[in-house]
């Protein structure tokens, strides 16, 4: 079992990264992976977030995902609060490829 | 050029062989993460802030035409087209797959390339002056040395589970291209009174939390006993490194904890009991190792010939890159090339697989071949002949490759910062861009001069900002990234840190705040002073002033 239960506040969403391509992800409403951030699953219920750690735990034993964990959600702009989590929703701000693929 | 022998190749085979079926267990689920984890880094495989990156050791920053290829390879194959080329004179790419990363192991073993050693707390890939072995400012070329204590340290038993990381960097220049004495190890080719050449050992240096200019553990060290020495100063570090705590964990720690005099007894009394004939290498092995790393056949030619000189004062360009970018070879006739991979719009040390490409049939044209990658996220063409620098300049602004700013405020030491990395705090990439295009007349860059600007995105300095004339701190608070200024730091042989100059910035009062201080600079500065000299000078507080008008 993960030891990275939900300790946050406000508005909660779960995230980890793909095992096999490492990107990060996010659990929808379906509690099924996204790597679209917009559709990831943000509650303050806690049964519903009972229900997203269960399913994040049985996914990582399970290898599809690592490093589960909740992060707290901002309620007026429903992005992430933390600094680092809004890097991981928008991927990074400058990146050689995608000039390569602007070419 | 070192080739594996035997040993070496059979090494890395079975070492990606395992690595392959530690893979495959880990994708079927009969490894987990936790299990994982410590072998995946044992390959250089990180997982960070998007995905996994893949760090390969470019041992002392010595890279042929086809291994440069081979990473052009990798970048189209199974990354997104580009490398990154680290301070630690490594590469990495920052988008490659799991079930991929196997495959990107044999191709690498293919042209005798690996990315064992370059994470965990074990002796990481050694950098290297990445001049050796072409300017005459050396005594010796210290790659046979380089090479000597990679061999030793390769996945050895006993400084494989160290307290932390541990990095070794040689020169064998009085002028400091390896940054020596902020690593755990510097090492210096020096000669002694009597002529015979050995080594000068310092310990204890380190950037990172907590930065420390390294204190001389050896003054001069006999040839054939370095590795039994190095083997005493581990087990020192291994035995009283501190554990508890990972971030007073480096050997510079325990330095300044135990002090440097009763560090270097420590040391010298674990030396008396080692057998120096159980571990000291022979010097028909030394001489052997040597042999692959023999001067290329230098033709005699004369130096600056008219091709040469002709181009200088016939194109402008042309003229301003040699100026800045061309340095002086030991042979007559031939030039060290470093290319600059700073130009303005893109990320300090980034290079793309078309460019790679190109480099290496640069390198095959011009250089015999070889080509080295720099702690200062830069390449360098070691040996060219003075008479194709013209041509060679042709060919690299065709890439995309001839910008002329080497070690000017341009030139920026950068890490990958918050867009990429899980342990950043802050950006760091956006900043060296803005900087850059504020300082991007050339003209500008030339009459500032030699300037260091490094910027590291936390405190672990991956971008050295402890040693840069101005170092840049990249934090956050509330969502909020700023950024602290340091003065006053030196990456060379007078090694300083920096001082903290106050409360940080935002990137645009950053960028301005350095202007200013560049503007009092030129204002200010004596003769041919460069901004560091000026700063010794006159001191932290005037600069200050500007810097917080």
């Amino acid at each position: 079992m993960s030891t990275l239960k939900h300790k946050g506040k406000g508005p909660q969403s779960m995230t980890a990264n793909e095992l096999r391509d490492g990107y990060s992800v996010w659990l929808d409403e379906n509690l099924d992976w996204t790597r679209d951030f917009s559709a990831a699953l943000r509650t303050e219920d806690l049964d519903l977030i009972d229900r997203m750690q269960l399913k994040a735990d049985t996914d990582e034993k399970a290898n599809i995902v690592v490093g589960i964990y909740f992060i707290d959600i901002e309620t007026e702009s429903g992005m992430p609060v933390r600094y680092r989590e809004k890097f991981r929703v928008n991927g990074p701000s400058y990146d050689t490829a995608d000039l390569l693929e602007a070419k | 050029m070192y080739r594996y022998d035997e040993f070496d190749a059979q090494l890395v085979a079975d070492r990606t062989r395992q690595f392959r079926t530690q893979v495959e267990r880990r994708l079927a689920g009969r490894l987990s993460e936790a299990e994982f984890r410590p072998l995946r880094l044992m390959n250089g495989l990180y997982l960070q802030l998007h995905a996994y990156m893949l760090r390969v050791a470019v041992p002392y920053g010595t890279l042929n035409s086809e291994q440069f290829r081979m990473l052009a390879h990798l970048a189209e194959k199974y990354d997104r087209g580009y490398g990154h080329i680290t301070t630690r004179q490594n590469m990495q790419f920052n988008w490659p797959k799991l079930p991929d990363v196997p495959d990107m192991l044999d191709d690498l073993a293919s042209v005798q390339m690996h990315a064992i050693q370059t994470s965990g707390n074990c002796i990481r890939n050694v950098t290297c002056d990445p001049y050796a072995g072409a300017t005459a400012e050396e005594i010796e070329d210290p790659r046979p040395m380089a090479e000597l204590i990679r061999q030793w340290s390769t996945l050895h038993p006993e400084f494989t589970f160290l307290p932390r990381k541990f990095k070794i960097a040689v020169t064998a220049s009085e002028k400091d291209r390896a940054l020596i004495k902020a690593h755990d190890i510097g090492i210096q080719i020096v000669k002694n009174d009597d002529g015979d050449v050995g080594y000068k050992i310092f310990v204890g240096g380190g950037l990172g939390r907590t930065p420390i200019i390294g204190q001389v553990l050896r003054n001069y060290l006999p040839k054939g006993e370095l590795l039994a020495y190095l083997t005493a100063a581990l087990r020192v570090y291994n035995r009283y490194g501190r554990r508890d705590n990972k971030y007073k964990a480096r050997i510079k720690i325990l330095v300044q904890e135990t002090g440097i005099e009763t560090f270097t007894e420590q040391v010298e009394a674990e030396y008396k009991t080692i057998d120096i004939s159980d571990i000291s290498v022979s010097d028909a092995e030394r001489e052997r190792i040597t042999s692959y790393f023999a001067a290329p056949d230098f033709e005699t030619l004369k130096h600056d010939p008219s091709e040469f000189t002709k181009a200088l004062e016939g194109n402008r360009a042309f003229s301003l890159w040699a100026k800045n970018n061309v340095a002086a070879h030991k042979a007559s006739g031939y030039a060290i090339v470093n290319i600059s991979l700073k130009p303005k719009d893109l990320a300090p040390g980034d290079i793309t697989a078309t460019q790679m490409r190109a480099v290496s049939d640069m390198a095959d044209t011009y250089s015999f071949g070889e080509l080295r990658s720099t702690h200062q996220q830069n390449l360098v063409l070691p040996h060219v002949k003075q008479s194709d620098l013209p041509a060679l300049f042709a060919e690299l602004e065709a890439a995309g490759l001839a910008a002329d700013n080497i070690n000017l405020i341009s030139d920026i030491i950068c890490c990958p910062g918050m867009d990429f990395c899980a342990l950043a705090t802050a950006r760091s990439i956006p900043v060296s861009q803005a900087i850059a295009e504020r300082f991007a007349d050339p003209e500008r860059q030339r009459t500032i001069g030699e300037m260091q600007i490094k910027i590291s995105g936390c405190i672990n300095a991956c971008g050295h900002h402890h040693v840069g004339h101005i170092g840049i701190l990249g934090l956050e608070k509330a969502g909020v990234e700023f950024y602290q200024v340091k003065l006053g730091g030196d990456a060379s042989e007078d090694a300083a840190i920096g001082k903290v100059t106050g409360p940080g910035f935002s990137q645009e009062e950053l960028v301005d705040g350095i202007e200013r201080m560049v503007d009092f600079y030129l204002e200010t500065r004596e003769g041919s002073e460069r901004f560091l000299d000026t700063y010794r000078r006159i001191g932290i507080t005037p600069f200050k002033e500007v810097l917080y008008a």
